[in-house]
């Protein structure tokens, strides 16, 4: 009794406070982007509780994982290190400056997000590594698939519509667009200016062998 | 792996008696790291090998083969540690410790340096790093303590640069990464000044290119054959061995480096290297500084994740005395590896000369050869692994008729090996 009383009322909360919200991110010559973080921040400003579970931001095979991951503000992240050799993790960014000594086998503890903002990460070991934590001023945020597209749920309202990746060569201030729910069919974002050039090259020849003392 | 550890009770008990007997300041280092903070990164190599070797005894046996093993044996073929670390200030430093069975310094220090990369987001970065260490010129020594994790016996250009060149010094570089930049391409360059590689050149000159896995330690001695032209009174006059890290003139050497990487997939390295020595000083054991200069080039190319193609090619100049001997050498070799699931396979050739053109008609230095050397690997875990290695060589010394020995020779190597690695 108490299950179905919990299943109704989560079909209830969802049709009638949430809708399916479908954004598509398309480059100046209409190609489906992946990889974009799409974050919706409520107009009316709202106080969200920060999220219990940590993010991770993992190293595997010298390069972080996620490539982006996205965060809501006042999150932690913990950084794994799931190579076997060791990484210096840095970030010189205003959204959160810190630097990180990532033994193997030693867990070091999650730091906390709470400015909004791009966090570029590098590596001071191996430079090649290059990843992002997008810290999000809203829950409703995701990815892009493969076909540059995105579905949140969120409730009715007015949004302001954010876009980012680190190929956009325009701010993310410049892409924003207003936006209400429900809409009918999918929001279509399309970038002015060519993407930056794709090095995900970077990711596709990780060497089990490090360059020698 | 990377461990921070608790070094045992027993491992210090060996290594302080060790200490004792060699009186080592390097090794006291080595202690102290130990003894001062437990906060480091330890990794540890372990090789024994059975060989079925050729007949010819090697030039750790004073005689003129150019493998390293001169009887059917089982052997300790590499044992090293490595202890590293680095601290947020961008400072850093690592230190390899080497025992051999081979050779006439069996314990002692193979690198030891101290480095500093400042965390930058600039797009053109700075590094230095000061101590002893290799020039990073060879893309086969890519393991830890410089092995070549493709084959057992490397080389004989880095089977060269790891018994006679060491840089005691200390190394410049600015590099790009290409990433900041939003490009396919990285670039260093590198600038180092050093003292202590004033002999180098030697054994090439007299027993010419050797093919082996024996990294000279921090005061080594490389033996080779009594050449008569080499050893007697009245001939040249030099003992039947070189201490490779001597400094004999007070002189600076230098090296000047470049690097281009597309991606990680495809790796350029050029280096000219200068030991700027007075080959007109001797000293009392009657070893020579000699003028070695060189141009070495490497390239290295990975077609997928499991298939890299990897060459070299050195070439130079050796002088020693007033034109005691002097000698033009070249080297070079094209090296195929595939890995297949935990399986490794390479298969490399070689390329080797030295020309002379001096004025002792009775000291032959003219030497060649060529060499095939074919390995399999397989890792049975992270720590274990075993491998086999099959080399062939054919190579010819003009000195070696000094001795009443056949001046061309063929020689033969087969190596079981099991590593230990942690």
């Amino acid at each position: 009794m108490k299950f179905y009383f919990i299943v109704f009322s989560a079909l209830l909360s969802s049709s009638v406070f949430s809708k399916e919200t479908s954004i598509i991110v398309l480059s100046k010559d209409d190609i489906a982007v992946a990889n974009v973080v799409v974050a919706l921040t409520p107009k009316v400003k709202k106080e969200y509780t920060a999220p219990e579970e940590l993010a991770i931001m993992d190293q595997v095979d010298t390069q972080f994982l996620p490539h982006i991951l996205i965060v809501q503000q006042d999150s932690r992240v913990i950084f794994p290190n799931s190579d076997s050799i060791k990484h210096h993790v840095y970030s010189f960014s205003t959204a959160k400056t810190f630097e990180l000594q990532l033994y193997k086998d030693l867990r070091a503890e999650p730091l906390l997000f709470s400015n909004t903002g791009i966090v570029e990460l590098g590596c001071n070991i191996h430079d090649w590594m290059l990843g992002y934590i997008f810290v999000a001023d809203t829950p409703y945020f995701a990815k892009t698939d493969l076909h540059g597209k995105v579905i949140l749920d969120v409730p009715e309202g007015e949004y302001v519509l954010k876009v980012w990746n680190p190929r956009f060569q325009e701010k993310e201030e410049v892409l924003a667009l207003n936006m209400t729910v429900p809409k009918e069919g999918s929001m279509i974002v399309k970038l002015n200016n060519d993407l930056l050039p794709d090095l995900s090259d970077y990711e596709q020849s990780a060497d089990e062998f490090s360059d020698y003392e | 792996m990377n461990k921070r550890v608790t070094p045992s009770f027993l491992f210090l008990v060996v290594l302080i008696k060790t200490l004792i007997r060699t009186k080592h300041m390097l090794g006291w280092m080595f202690f102290l790291s130990f003894t001062k903070t437990y906060a480091f990164e330890i990794e540890g190599v372990v090789q024994f090998n059975y060989v079925k070797s050729d007949e010819l005894p090697a030039w750790f046996e004073q005689d003129t083969g150019i493998l390293a093993y001169s009887e059917n044996s089982v052997n300790l073929q590499q044992g090293l540690v490595k202890v590293s670390d680095s601290f947020t200030n961008g400072l850093s430093y690592s230190l390899v410790g080497n025992v051999y069975q081979l050779g006439s310094q069996n314990i002692g220090v193979s690198q030891a340096q101290v480095a500093f990369k400042p965390l930058s987001k600039d797009k053109i970065r700075w590094r230095a790093r000061a101590g002893f260490f290799y020039p990073k010129m060879s893309l086969e020594n890519v393991d830890t303590g410089w092995l070549s994790p493709f084959t057992y016996t490397q080389s004989a250009i880095n089977s060269w640069v790891g018994e006679e060149l060491r840089t005691a010094g200390l190394e410049l570089t600015l590099y790009s990464p290409g990433r900041s930049r939003n490009s396919a391409f990285s670039w260093e360059l590198h600038g180092s000044v050093y003292k202590g590689n004033d002999t180098l050149g030697t054994v090439i000159s007299w027993r010419g290119f050797a093919m082996h896995d024996r990294q000279s330690l921090n005061n080594d001695k490389v033996p080779f054959a009594a050449y008569p032209s080499v050893v007697q009174e009245d001939r040249i006059f030099h003992p039947d061995y070189v201490e490779p890290f001597h400094e004999l003139d007070g002189r600076f050497g230098f090296y000047l480096g470049a690097h281009l990487d597309y991606y990680r997939q495809s790796s350029f390295r050029y280096y000219y290297y200068d030991n700027q020595a007075d080959p007109n000083v001797v000293n009392y054991e009657r070893l020579y500084a000699w003028r070695t200069k060189f141009h070495s080039i490497a390239l290295q190319h990975k077609f997928n994740k499991n298939t890299r193609l990897i060459t070299q090619w050195m070439t130079g100049s050796s002088i020693m005395g007033k034109h005691f001997v002097y000698i033009d050498f070249d080297a070079w070799y094209l090296m195929l590896s595939h890995k297949y699931k935990s399986h490794r396979f390479s298969a490399r050739f070689d390329l080797f000369e030295v020309n002379e053109d001096d004025i002792f008609p009775w000291d032959p230095n003219n030497s060649d050869g060529e060499a095939l050397t074919l390995a399999w690997r397989y890792d049975l875990n992270m720590h274990w692994q075993v491998g086999l290695e099959q080399h062939f060589n054919q190579n010819s010394a003009d000195i070696r008729a000094t001795l009443g020995q056949n001046v061309s020779i063929d020689q033969q190597q087969s190596l079981a090996v099991l590593q230990y690695r942690w």
